[in-house]
């Protein structure tokens, strides 16, 4: 029964990403690669996250009992830009439309993300004979995940447009300068309020969706302008 | 440029992949370790004593289960492992789970001063009616800890049933909501260990020609349902530390030739007491009597056995009532101690007291104990912990099993002058540091067959070797048991790891699957209506309609 639930799992995590790439219409571009080649950047960008890391921060992980240090977590998630960096490269790689190259980075970005973050617990946790809900839910968070890569990289792009009208670029900025924390805060706020873990996980498909729609709605803006 | 080639790759990807994914994944599954996650609890238990006697099968015979856990109110089958506090099992449920249960989780109360004396004698009880019999079910014993207080408040109040419940929105509701345990122990198939009995046995030799001997003997092993946790206190570290005081005691009054009393005495500690019928007691007296340079045993004035003499003033316990004159009479009214005649029984299993295996080879015996009766629950259970009352108690027991042995010894009368007893008060002060160290010793740690016997050259044995060493020369016997007919036969494993899964029944992924599922073709219906929410999300925020 344990080997079912493992499918269950699986097939939660993986199904949306498939259909995201199999019925948005950018498997008609032949981006397979292209989206091989952005997981790979997601990687690259991973490691050289982790070689910063490991230079610069004090080892937080053997201190037991000690305070949490909220300073140091801020400046830990800074180092979370490296993401954008890492997503702009990608877009910049990507031939084709706008929404086409967004989508191809996003998709290419999460899988990556899952596949490395994701699998290994999966493999382990969710075939033992131990039930969790822990499992479910970090299958339900990966697609939250989707969505929220997805804006990001609308933004990215969006920033990288010479032709943004001016009055969006401010809210471009101050939405792609607090991405990186945007864990952070939803942490904060789900322990100031005591949410349960379920209810985080509302939290972020909220926040997703409302930093999507906003990116969407300026997305649209500009291709109403250039004609795409 | 390799990322032109990457498309011929993913031409790979698209073509052969899929096949291969459905040969390799299966031998991934197959290979990787069937339960690679470790449980989220994992506890040390202990496993209920098991021993034949005279081949008679006592206690849990087997070992390992894997079951599902249920509270005491809703198992009903031999697939459920119950799981209970031990204050709460009533000995005639217990009586039912032995037929019928698949194991059986026992745990501990929290702390043993908590509980009412009520609880403490239903606990007792219940020792004895887990001992009676043989249990073919695994019984396991925990530890209190937070960790199963949960489990068993969940157990409790689960909904998980095997009635039916109301409607079918309400079952299902039920299993989503409730946990069940899977229960894991996977121990080794309970064997027959190597067990050597010990008796350890020094000689005081007196002043007289005519060898009068003194026995004073008691056992030193303790025996409970729980052989991990079988501290005995009373019965009978007390009996133990009380031979080793009269030997200091008197081992000093003998050392000097002007002092010396006049009957040699003997001092014996026993590894197996009476939950196996005093085996090493009965092998001691056949090498000493039966053997042709026997010299220990010669002319026995009386054998004198101290059992569970720490919780009240003590009595003499008898087989035969003693005729006035004996040293027997004369110990009994220099003690001031009241007797307690039992006949000895041979047709019981067990042996009542200690003093039946000399009174049976025609020795004058007697017992002092603090219990009234052997038949005392009290003698074989886990709550026989130290405590300082006891203490007490022990030591001045001590004192005045020492004065009376004393008096005895040099044949006082009470008309003595104040001097002579200020002397004799001087000479026969315990040691209350050393009785203290011993007891506290003795009753910090397991000392059940299983584990005194089994270890060689060291362990509590070892410890008391060395002690009674300290006062006269030490001999140590180690007789083993017949091979072909074995008087007793005692089994390992004692402990085991037990692990709890929180699991949920099989209908849950079935249920699972159904919502995700339904969440998988809205997500579809999402993705597919996408663009038409786009065109409307558009001209909501241009004012515009989209021109191509």
């Amino acid at each position: 029964m344990t080997l079912y639930h493992f499918g269950n799992c699986l097939a939660l995590v993986y199904a949306p990403y498939h259909m995201a790439y199999k019925f948005s219409g950018i498997s008609e571009y032949a981006t397979f690669s292209k989206c091989v080649y952005a997981g790979g950047l997601y990687i690259l960008t991973q490691l050289c996250k982790m070689l910063l890391l490991a230079t610069f921060f004090p080892d937080s992980d053997n201190i037991q009992g000690g305070e949490y240090d909220i300073f140091l977590e801020i400046l830990k998630a800074t180092v979370d830009l490296a993401d954008l960096l890492g997503l702009y490269f990608a877009l910049n790689s990507i031939p084709g439309k706008g929404h086409a190259k967004i989508l191809t980075a996003a998709i290419g970005w999460a899988s990556a993300e899952v596949l490395v973050t994701r699998s290994i617990l999966l493999w382990v946790g969710a075939r033992g004979s131990e039930f969790d809900w822990r499992y479910v839910r970090s299958c339900a968070e990966s697609n939250v995940a989707l969505l929220q890569h997805a804006s990001t990289a609308a933004l990215v792009w969006l920033w990288t447009r010479s032709d943004l009208s001016r009055k969006h670029f401010p809210i471009v900025v101050t939405l792609l300068a607090i991405s990186p924390y945007k864990s952070l805060i939803e942490e904060a706020i789900a322990s100031i309020f005591s949410l349960s873990a379920w209810a985080l996980l509302g939290l972020r498909t909220v926040h997703a969706t409302a930093i999507g729609l906003t990116a969407l709605a300026m997305y649209a803006v500009l291709a109403q302008q250039i004609g795409i | 440029m390799w990322l032109d080639q990457a498309d011929g790759f993913a031409e790979i990807f698209k073509g052969y992949l899929p096949y291969y994914l459905l040969v390799v994944f299966p031998i991934f599954i197959i290979m990787s370790p069937a339960n690679p996650v470790a449980a989220s609890h994992e506890f040390s238990v202990y496993r209920m004593q098991q021993y034949d006697l005279h081949t008679v099968p006592h206690g849990c015979r087997s070992a390992s289960f894997n079951l599902e856990g249920r509270s005491l109110t809703s198992w009903s089958m031999s697939r459920h492992c119950v799981v209970a506090r031990i204050q709460d099992i009533t000995i005639d449920q217990f009586v039912e789970i032995r037929n019928k249960a698949g194991a059986l989780l026992l745990v501990l109360p929290k702390n043993d001063t908590m509980l009412t004396d009520e609880q403490k004698e239903h606990i007792k009880l219940l020792e004895m009616a887990m001992m009676q019999q043989e249990i073919s079910a695994p019984v396991y014993f925990a530890e209190w800890t937070p960790d199963f207080e949960d489990i068993i408040k969940d157990l409790q109040h689960s909904f998980i049933t095997d009635d039916k419940s109301g409607t079918a929105l309400e079952a299902m509701f039920n299993t989503v909501s409730s946990n069940g345990y899977q229960i894991v122990v996977s121990a080794p198939n309970p064997q027959k260990i190597d067990s050597k009995p010990v008796t350890i046995h020094g000689k005081l030799v007196g002043r007289s020609s005519t060898p009068q001997t003194i026995v004073i003997a008691a056992h030193y092993d303790s025996s409970s349902i729980i052989p991990e946790l079988s501290n005995g206190a009373d019965s009978n570290a007390s009996g133990a530390v009380a031979v080793l005081e009269l030997a200091r005691i008197f081992s000093r009054l003998y050392s000097s030739v002007a002092v010396r009393g006049g009957p040699s005495l003997v001092f014996v500690l026993m590894s197996t007491g009476h939950s196996l019928n005093y085996f090493a007691t009965k092998k001691w007296l056949e090498e000493q009597l039966d053997s042709s340079d026997a010299s220990l045993l010669q002319d026995i004035s009386f054998a004198m056995c101290l059992d569970s003499i720490s919780s009240g003033p003590l009595t003499m316990h008898v087989s035969k009532p003693p005729k006035a004159g004996t040293p027997a009479q004369s110990m009994k009214s220099r003690l001031g101690v009241p007797l307690v005649h039992k006949k000895i029984n041979l047709a019981d299993e067990l042996l009542a007291w200690h003093h039946e295996r000399f009174s049976i080879r025609r020795m004058t015996a007697f017992t002092l104990s603090s219990l009234q009766s052997h038949k005392d629950p009290s003698r074989s259970t886990v709550l026989d912990t130290p405590s300082e009352s006891s203490l007490k108690t022990l030591i001045a027991n001590v004192q005045v099993t020492a004065r009376a042995l004393a008096s005895h010894i040099y044949n006082l009368t009470d008309e003595e002058n104040t001097e002579d007893s200020e002397l004799f008060d001087d000479a026969l002060t315990v040691d209350e540091s050393s009785i203290r160290h011993w007891y506290k010793y003795l009753s910090s740690q397991s000392r059940a067959p299983q584990i005194i016997t089994t270890t060689t050259n060291g362990g509590v044995s070892g410890a008391l070797e060395r002690a009674l060493s300290r006062y006269m020369e030490v001999s140590l016997g180690a007789p083993g048991v017949d091979r072909r007919e074995p008087e007793y036969a005692l089994y390992a494993p004692t402990r085991a790891l037990l692990y709890v899964y929180s699991v949920k029944p099989a209908v849950f992924d079935l249920i699972l699957t159904l919502a995700i599922i339904a969440y998988l073709t809205l997500v579809y219906f999402v993705i597919q209506f996408f663009p038409k929410f786009y065109e409307e999300y558009a001209k909501v925020i241009t004012g515009k309609v989209k021109i191509n």
